[in-house]
């Protein structure tokens, strides 16, 4: 039988009813919320332009996206729904992400704050072992094959495929260090990272002043010197007072000698690695033997800084206080080679060659890369995507201390001076060789080999060892740490 | 009828806790517990860390598969060339740099110590060095030592044009070990002298009225009650220069992990850069206790030999007897 209501339990019910009709009328009506910002306004075109097929007589008309204004002004926009939130731990170098950088972004994007490290490689090993990597790292392309071994890498191209400000296909072609299907396949695949800028790194600098004291011309600007060549052009150049130098006849960046090697053996289609970079072979490759032996001679003829006659500082600052002649770093160093006295004086040169066939690639590409155990990837990618996008890249772009990692933003690099604009035709013409990709090894540390080298280089000037040794020497140490890094990783 | 005399009562709990010996061992406790836990956290911690890293193939980043390997980094240790070189670098340094560093200090020390104007001044001069960071000392030198653009070089090419001695490079180690000696000068003077100035008047006015001569005076009087302090600092500065990393370092040629050169390629440096070029963590925390291991030895050694050489009040006392 049922109950009938009570007239109590009537008003009750009514009563509810009622403060709920209320109370939702009285909800406050969602207004949309309204938020003054400064709003950066990139403005690009897509034009028309007619390219020649690298190697081929063949002329074809390409469409190519450049930024044509940059501004940034306050504007009313719509609040942006729930955002991305999350402390993003970024371990640079504070010169290269400044604190106002960083306040700017933070004030851009309420919610993500960024927790600055500077780069140290003890912290950072302290903070892989605590399990505690940084989010986005500082890195540069020999350490991605070893990152990649050992699965410390966040896989960003599903962001690259819907970011509306880095787009895979703006990369330049540096950033394809930062691309690999595996450790040893570096150059396409899945993208782990960018660079920030790039140069094609086999560059010369000549300073003309000390050709003229030699008696000698300028090189032409659009024609490659054989490394031939420039092994002669450096005893010509060197100056000598007694045992004393006075002149460097050339200069390279001898910590990174085996990139310069790597380089060199792949215009013979030669590897420094075989049996997939499992071991070094030097003395079983007789390319490989010919280009040691070229750098040794450098060094044994004093023509560059070697372990016997070292630079008091490093060969740039030889090269700007006008004691070193011609000089082998990439664009980059277009920013500071001219000082007060090298002003004016200073010429960018092709890339030299060793058998003829032109390679210019970056063997650096500084960049960062997102931790793999990062657990704000959403609010990292967010610091990725403004710091390699946004302003800190148009920044940089600016600078003239290196090619802007977007292709889109290639026109931003400095061209007023004449010097700004010789350096700037060498470097488009260099862009055509500059697509190819070194392999690092992936069981190596990043200076193992230019350091074994340069420990057995001082052994073999002072005559301890003979040349064929010191190459002997260098294999074996190199391949020990080869099977370590083997043991460690695989 | 004789009395049973009942067994000693041991205190009650309360009363031991609350007894005055042990209210003075929880004091006692309490008043070191800041110094005990930062040592057993900052020094016992990581050594045991470090012990138990030296068994492992851990290179700073493999922790999730790293290996034991047991004693294969000790043994590889005596089988590596440059571990045997260095170590040989290292004693040759350590020979060469704690006598001349001793014996100027000394000498310093025995100036400073005469009552002439201006002491005050020179006593702040020649510690002066010694507080110069490090850095900005090394800098000086390598433009000093140059071997293309050195004062040093160019001095000498006045007497003999176009002179390129490689002060840092093939002769690295004098150029070490003069930037060791002048840098660690005061250091020495200063601890010199605060013994010189212990020995008593008494002792020279004596010597002196017995018709000993200034020379006699030292021989036997200054040196036999300075010989504590020598043995401090020969213990302290044999410890030091064994483990000498930073000058080598900094004066090795700029570049990015540019190797110093073989003549200052000390037993540090090679562990270095094992640790942080090669990334044998394993490796270099073996080489760091077999290290430890050799400076307990000198050490013991030169302890050894206190006896012999040390003057101390309780040994003459004993033989007074």
């Amino acid at each position: 039988m049922t109950r009938r209501m009570t007239r109590r339990e009537l008003l009750r019910v009514g009563g509810l009813g009622s403060m709920v009709a209320f109370l939702a009328a009285c909800q406050p009506k969602v207004v949309e919320k309204v938020v003054e910002k400064e709003v950066t306004k990139i403005v690009k075109e897509v034009v028309k332009e007619t390219i020649i097929v690298e190697g081929t007589p063949q002329v074809v008309e390409k469409e190519v996206t450049r930024i044509i204004e940059v501004t940034k002004a306050p504007e009313a926009i719509a609040a942006p729904p729930a955002a991305v939130e999350g402390n993003v731990v970024v371990m640079h170098f504070r010169h290269e992400l400044t604190e106002d950088e960083e306040n700017q972004f933070e004030a851009d994007n309420p919610g993500i704050t960024i927790e600055f490290v500077a780069a140290d490689l003890t912290r950072f090993f302290a903070m892989c072992a605590a399990g505690t990597p940084p989010d986005l790292l500082r890195c540069q392309a020999p350490s991605i094959p070893q990152f990649l071994a050992r699965k410390m890498l966040y896989d960003l191209t599903p962001y690259f495929e819907i970011s509306d400000v880095l787009s895979l296909d703006d990369l330049a072609p540096a950033n394809s260090y930062y691309r690999g299907y595996s450790p040893v396949a570096i150059g396409d695949g899945p993208i782990y990272g960018m660079c920030k800028d790039w140069s094609p790194d086999f560059t010369l600098f000549a300073y003309k002043p000390a050709f003229e004291e030699a008696g000698l011309d300028v090189p032409d600007d659009t024609t490659p010197l054989t490394y031939q060549e420039v092994f002669e052009l450096a005893r010509q150049l060197a100056v000598f007072e007694g045992e004393r130098v006075v002149m460097w006849g050339y200069g390279y960046g001898d910590w990174w000698v085996d990139r310069i090697w790597m380089n060199v053996l792949g215009e013979l289609d030669q590897s420094l690695y075989a049996d997939s970079f499992t071991r070094i072979d030097l003395t079983g490759n007789e390319h490989a033997q010919a280009v040691t032996k070229y750098y040794f001679d450098l060094a044994s003829e004093n023509l560059v800084a070697n372990p016997l006659n070292p630079s008091p500082s490093w060969n740039g600052e030889d090269f700007t206080k006008g004691t070193l002649a011609l000089l082998q770093f990439g664009y980059w160093y277009s920013a500071s080679a001219e000082s007060d006295i090298t002003a004016g004086q200073v010429v960018m040169l092709p890339a030299p060659t060793w058998a003829g066939v032109r390679r210019d690639p970056t063997m650096t590409a500084t960049g960062m890369v997102m931790a793999a155990a990062s657990k704000v990837p959403d609010a990292t990618w967010k610091v990725f995507e403004w710091y390699n996008g946004l302003e800190p890249a148009i920044a940089r772009a600016g600078g003239g201390w290196g090619v802007p990692a977007l292709k889109s933003m290639y026109d931003l690099m400095p061209s007023e001076t004449e010097y700004q604009q010789q350096v700037q035709r060498v470097l488009q013409e260099e862009f055509k060789y500059a697509k190819v990709t070194l392999q690092f090894n992936p069981f190596l540390g990043e200076t193992t080999t230019a350091d074994v080298w340069a420990k057995n280089l001082e052994l073999g000037l002072r005559g301890d060892i003979t040349f064929d040794e010191l190459l002997a020497n260098v294999e074996t140490e190199v391949n020990t740490a080869i099977l370590e890094g083997v043991d460690r990783i695989a | 009828m004789s009395t049973v005399q009942s067994p000693a009562r041991r205190p009650s709990i309360r009363r031991r806790l609350s007894s005055r010996s042990w209210r003075r061992t929880v004091a006692f406790y309490t008043f070191i517990a800041p110094w005990l836990i930062g040592f057993v956290l900052l020094t016992v911690l990581p050594l045991v860390l470090g012990f138990l890293t030296s068994l492992t193939n851990y290179d700073g980043l493999n922790l999730a598969n790293i290996k034991f390997v047991g004693l294969r980094n000790y043994t590889r240790a005596f089988a590596d060339i440059d571990t045997r070189f260095s170590l040989g670098r290292t004693l040759t340094w350590s020979a060469l740099n704690m006598p001349i560093w001793m014996i100027l200090a000394f000498i310093l020390a025995l100036l400073l110590n005469r009552d002439v104007k201006g002491q005050g001044v020179f006593r702040t001069l020649y510690y002066l060095p010694s507080v110069i960071p490090v850095v900005a000392t090394v800098w000086v030198w390598k433009i000093f030592l140059d071997r293309n653009y050195g004062l040093l070089n160019a001095i000498i090419s006045l007497f003999r044009p176009g002179t390129a001695i490689p002060w840092l490079s093939t002769h690295a180690l004098l150029g070490l070990t003069a930037i060791a000696v002048w840098s660690g000068l005061g250091w020495g003077m200063v601890v010199f002298l605060a013994g010189l100035q212990g020995i008593p008047d008494e002792l020279v006015q004596a010597a002196r009225i017995d018709g000993a001569n200034s020379w006699q005076v030292f021989r036997h009087v200054t040196i036999p009650l300075m010989t504590p302090v020598i043995f401090f600092v020969l213990v302290n500065g044999l410890i030091s220069s064994f483990q000498q990393l930073v000058l080598p370092l900094l004066l090795a040629p700029t570049g990015m992990n540019v190797p110093p050169p073989r003549s200052s390629y000390l037993y540090m440096i090679h562990t270095y850069r094992q640790i942080f070029v090669y990334q044998r963590f394993g490796y270099g925390t073996a080489l760091l206790w077999l290290l430890f291991i050799v400076i307990m030895i000198v050490t013991l050694l030169v302890f050894r030999t206190e006896r012999y050489w040390v003057y101390s009040e309780a040994a003459v006392g004993e033989e007074g007897r």
